[in-house]
């Protein structure tokens, strides 16, 4: 990704969104009493577009608003989406993404691997309550919405980033070509 | 070059990795940052703004989501109604002797009525914690409004949490369901007490623990903030307020592990008018 002034204010704009987004609106509509959670597909989604790079410094930017307007550990978010933003980009520049189905199925899983860094945190800092089981279903269900959410976010956020892709893959139709002595 | 890209990221990768290491060595267990603060103070505007204007696709999604519900819970409540007329009646023929027992020994308003010196702040939600781990709301009410630390918050149903920090035009409210919440709180009837904790990832479900064993609780008793005070020191909720009722209390758990499950009267999912009672004693 080549951030030029105008596609970092681009980036810091998508940052701010997100997490206005996810503390004001997803965090607090429940379906089958479980909310969204948007930001690791909006990290995952850049790490996707940008490389590991762009991931990870996403995911720290996101983790450090979202503590901080928590008012929770600062820090914790932080390394949690900063490693999901990684691995994204870190695919990005191992594979090719042929289909479309990849960014969300790449977020669903990003998205578990996010989840559990979030309990593997908490458990590192100390809770003072039992965990119910239904911790797990929580997390499979916010993974099962990442995937739907990942496709309006990922190909939206291409559509924002497209000018700083530095691989991104014109769609093109095919066209036959012209066979003399046909029609 | 490619071999100098590789080493670039890695070192940016470390320094992150660093640098979350270090904030959270710093901040963990501080109540609020200067930068925290400061951050919150500038987004609290915006997020009023946005759940102002998300509030109708929300009530839209929510509307869904509790059709759902709607239908197992119709069987539930008709079996409660019936059991709430007879608590019903049964509460106002109290009354009455409660009326005539007050006339007889002429009590005054004692500790137990000691809410009336809060004064209550209405607030909005206006943010909540994405995570199941933490469960933490942000109001649009500070320490403009009255707002302190530790101030109870409730909702028309019940208790709600306790404010955690203050800014200017916000506050951040550690709910009940909180894995660092405790309350102290009784059943009635009986008026057996004991500490309210939740079960992180099912805020249906809060454990009220070390309850007397010898004495027995049963299913759709009320549980209310006991609101102790002794030696000098005071819980921060004041006496009285409904937190939720007993869902389950089996004999067994009762005997073995002196805790029974209740669900909270406030609905903690959908929260969004809230009341702060600010000016209460602080032990």
């Amino acid at each position: 990704m080549i951030v030029t002034p105008k596609i970092f204010a681009r980036l810091a704009a998508i940052a701010i969104l997100a997490v206005l987004l996810q503390l004001s609106f997803f965090s607090r509509v429940e379906f089958l009493h479980t909310s969204a959670d948007i930001l690791p597909v909006v990290v995952v989604s850049l790490g996707l577009l940008g490389g590991s790079l762009t991931g990870a410094v996403a995911g720290f930017s996101l983790g450090f608003l979202v503590d901080c307007l928590l008012v929770a550990p600062l820090g914790g978010s932080s390394l949690v989406l900063l490693g999901a933003g990684y691995l994204a980009g870190l695919f990005r520049e191992r594979f090719d993404i042929h289909s479309a189905l990849v960014p969300p199925l790449i977020c669903m899983a990003l998205t578990l691997f996010a989840e559990l860094g979030f309990a593997v945190m908490q458990v590192m800092l100390g809770i003072d309550a039992p965990v119910s089981i239904l911790i797990v279903r929580d997390m499979a269900l916010k993974s099962i919405y990442a995937f739907f959410l990942a496709w309006p976010i990922y190909f939206g956020l291409r559509r924002v980033l497209r000018p700083a892709l530095v691989e991104e893959p014109k769609i093109m139709r095919r066209r036959q070509p012209t066979v003399l002595g046909r029609t | 070059m490619y071999r100098k890209q590789v080493r670039r990221r890695r070192a940016v990768l470390t320094l992150l990795i660093i640098g979350s290491f270090l904030l959270l060595t710093i901040t963990y267990g501080q109540s609020s940052g200067g930068v925290q603060r400061g951050v919150s103070t500038i987004f609290s505007p915006l997020q009023s703004v946005a759940d102002r204007a998300l509030k109708p696709a929300r009530d839209t999604i929510g509307w869904f989501d509790k059709t759902f519900d709607a239908r197992g819970e119709n069987s539930r409540l008709r079996a409660e109604l019936v059991t709430v007329r007879r608590q019903a009646v049964a509460g106002q023929e109290a009354l009455s002797e409660n009326v005539q027992l007050r006339k007889l020994v002429a009590l005054d308003r004692g500790p137990a009525l000691a809410e009336s010196v809060y004064e209550p702040v209405t607030g909005r939600v206006i943010a909540r914690s994405p995570t199941v781990w933490t469960s933490t709301v942000t109001v649009d009410v500070g320490s403009g409004d009255g707002v302190k630390v530790d101030d109870p918050v409730i909702s028309g149903d019940g208790l709600v949490g306790l404010v955690a920090s203050t800014e200017g035009g916000s506050a951040q409210v550690t709910l009940i369901t909180d894995h660092a919440s405790a309350v102290s709180a009784k059943v009635v009837p009986p008026g057996v007490q004991g500490a309210i904790r939740p079960e992180v990832g099912d805020p249906e479900d809060l454990i009220l623990d070390f309850i007397d064993s010898t004495k027995d609780v049963h299913r759709g008793q009320a549980v209310v903030t006991s609101g102790w005070r002794a030696e000098g020191l005071a819980s921060l909720f004041p006496p009285g307020l409904p937190v939720g009722e007993v869902t389950s209390a089996p004999i067994v758990e009762q005997e073995a592990s002196q805790q029974v499950h209740l669900r909270p009267y406030a609905d903690i999912a959908n929260l969004d008018l809230v009341q702060v009672l600010t000016g209460g004693s602080r032990g």
